[in-house]
């Protein structure tokens, strides 16, 4: 409508930016800044006013396993989806547009394909009488089927493919900022491939892929669905403790004390980010 | 435009403050799939077309929603479909309504599964199912036989969460005789089933426990009798043993609060009447609450009920489970996450 052509509107059109801001402050001021703080206030008060269910989480070795479970498959997911998600995102910037076209499309279709949907259908391709174990049964590779499912591997398999597109977005913005003349640079000043990719085109990529890195540990540490399909009651994550205090089990303020943890260790983690990497580079695709 | 808004708002807000003058709609909320169909068909179309009532279903069954409707005074169901153990447990803590018996008739009601806050639901077993496709003429007939690796090697399945049933099956697995059974000798329990831990699958749902034997993933263990008839029903050649089968009854209750209560006294009414149990027997596979029931059944469906296998019937003690609910709970959580 009226556009800040004078240079005394600048401030007014940044005071406009920010009330363009407001609908969306106050959505997830009623939305989510509300329903977090009456958990927590529920976590210090049900059933009787104190600490006794945070003194109870960090007493209970249930609870503490659950909280290394959750700490390992997060790990291990963002190990994985790092490895293979890297020459993805590479192979992304420096392929013909048309070549990394088709790339990017199959990293986005997978991404928007119904989750549950997806999981399912790695439970058909892992379980022992899958399509995995019966090929490779067929091939005479193994004569038993291997152990792929309800288990920690399962867990990690069907997690590394869902987090996969949240660890290649980032890297392949920052990488396609990389001009591959430094490589070439590092060659005619006699690196080999090896030192060419540890010292230049690493250090190069590391903010993508630490806020790549980032976003996916912090993801997995809230997941929900695929650990309780592909894996085993011996890897409870969090977010299943969470759900089976609340649902099964009425008690609200043992899970509000547990995913008020869980969201403190995310807020502290996020601002290790800001800290050393800067917020800017955080966004996805940015 | 901002005319326009108002008026879509206003009208929004007059047709909820409406609603609930009309009165003759209700929520009915259960754990959906097969059983929850069966629900509609036995007892809200049956009643929409006698009495006009509109019967609006939901699902599935959450403890905590419920908890959090009642404790918040914001209740969204009248009716919903629970297991006893809770059933006995919410009574207690308040939030369930108490039935109107002069609606609803509770002479023919089956004593075992009926209380003040709660009617019979459907009455069902846990059963020994098997895959005689993977398991050939070597069928498991005990529950002992869950726990014999030797003669049944690989994966069987068992129901994941606390609740009556798998804690009994190792009891009697472990030759406590049935009379013996309650109060439950805990460490006896998991003793015998860390004797097979790391070959349980664990199901979480009636789907869930259906793909397992039907796949071959897991080709025995502990079901509910209904799901393997759904699951027969499809062709697929499992098998049932009865021996030693575990009932208990999924309850109707009706939440504290609840917005619609004479209507859901109404719909109680329907759903545990003589005709209302026998049609969602005959369409479930599970058996009738109503005591009245089995004559009016055809009797070649009412034989493979649980209600025909009495003679080798063992009752879950709920009242027992609901008063010890969360201890059992938090050990068992705490077993099955070693």
């Amino acid at each position: 409508m009226t556009t800040a052509t004078a240079n005394p509107a600048a401030d007014r059109s940044r005071m406009k930016g920010a009330a363009l801001a407001l609908p969306a402050l106050l959505l997830l001021l009623g939305f989510f800044v509300a329903p977090v703080l009456s958990l927590l206030v529920q976590s210090v008060t049900e059933p009787s006013f104190g600490l006794q269910n945070y003194r109870e989480l960090i007493a209970t070795p249930t609870y503490a396993t659950v909280f290394f479970n959750t700490f390992l498959v997060a790990t291990l997911v963002t190990f994985f989806a790092l490895v293979l998600g890297f020459p993805v995102a590479w192979a992304l910037a420096v392929l013909p547009p048309r070549w990394a076209g088709v790339i990017f499309a199959v990293v986005l279709l997978s991404m928007w394909t119904n989750l549950l949907a997806r999981t399912y259908a790695w439970m058909v391709l892992l379980q022992t009488t899958g399509v995995v174990n019966k090929s490779l049964m067929a091939l005479g590779i193994i004569d038993t089927p291997l152990a792929l499912i309800n288990n920690l591997t399962g867990v990690t398999i069907g997690m590394v493919y869902i987090m996969l597109p949240f660890i290649i977005l980032p890297m392949q913005a920052t990488l396609r900022t990389i001009d591959p003349a430094t490589l070439q640079a590092a060659a005619l000043c006699g690196a080999s491939r090896w030192q060419a990719f540890w010292r230049v085109l690493l250090p190069l990529a590391l903010p993508g892929i630490a806020s790549g890195g980032l976003i996916v540990f912090v993801m997995s540490l809230g997941y929900f669905v695929t650990p309780a399909l592909l894996g085993g009651t011996s890897n409870m994550m969090l977010a299943e403790l969470i759900a089976q205090l609340v649902q099964s089990l009425l008690r609200w303020g043992m899970g509000g004390a547990a995913a008020f943890v869980l969201l403190v260790i995310t807020l502290a983690l996020y601002a290790v980010q800001v800290r050393y990497l800067g917020a800017g580079r955080t966004a996805v695709g940015g | 435009m901002t005319n326009f808004k108002t008026t879509a708002l206003a009208g929004v807000l007059a047709s909820a403050a409406l609603t609930p003058a009309l009165a003759q709609d209700m929520v009915f909320t259960s754990w959906g799939g097969t059983t929850q169909d069966a629900q509609q068909k036995a007892w809200a179309e049956p009643l929409a077309e006698s009495d006009g009532l509109n019967v609006l279903m939901d699902g599935p069954t959450d403890y905590g929603k419920l908890k959090a409707m009642v404790d918040s005074g914001n209740v969204s169901w009248d009716v919903v479909d629970v297991e006893m153990d809770f059933a006995i447990k919410a009574a207690e803590e308040g939030l369930l309504e108490p039935l109107d018996f002069d609606v609803i008739g509770r002479d023919d009601l089956d004593p075992r599964f009926t209380t003040d806050h709660a009617v019979g639901s459907f009455y069902y077993a846990f059963v020994i199912g098997y895959n005689k496709a993977v398991l050939g003429d070597n069928t498991p007939e005990t529950w002992a036989d869950l726990f014999d690796l030797e003669a049944f090697p690989g994966k069987r399945t068992f129901y994941k969460w606390s609740a009556p049933g798998v804690l009994e099956i190792a009891l009697l697995a472990d030759g406590v005789s049935a009379e013996d059974l309650y109060p439950l000798d805990l460490d006896r329990a998991f003793a015998k089933l860390d004797t097979i831990k790391d070959q349980i699958v664990w199901w979480g749902g009636g789907a869930q426990s259906q793909q397992l034997l039907a796949s071959g993933e897991a080709p025995l263990g502990q079901f509910w009798n209904g799901r393997i008839f759904a699951v027969q029903q499809t062709g697929v050649d499992v098998g049932i043993s009865w021996q030693d089968n575990l009932t208990t009854a999924d309850a109707l209750v009706v939440p504290k609060g609840a917005p619609n209560k004479d209507a859901a006294m109404k719909f109680l009414a329907r759903a545990s009447s003589p005709e209302g149990q026998a049609e969602m027997a005959a369409l479930s596979g599970y058996a009738p609450t109503n005591l009245k029931s089995p004559e009016l059944m055809d009797p070649e469906v009412a034989k493979t009920l649980p209600d025909a296998h009495e003679d080798t019937q063992i009752d879950l003690d709920v009242a027992w489970w609901a008063e010890n609910r969360d201890m059992l709970a938090d050990r068992w959580y705490a077993w099955q996450a070693e």
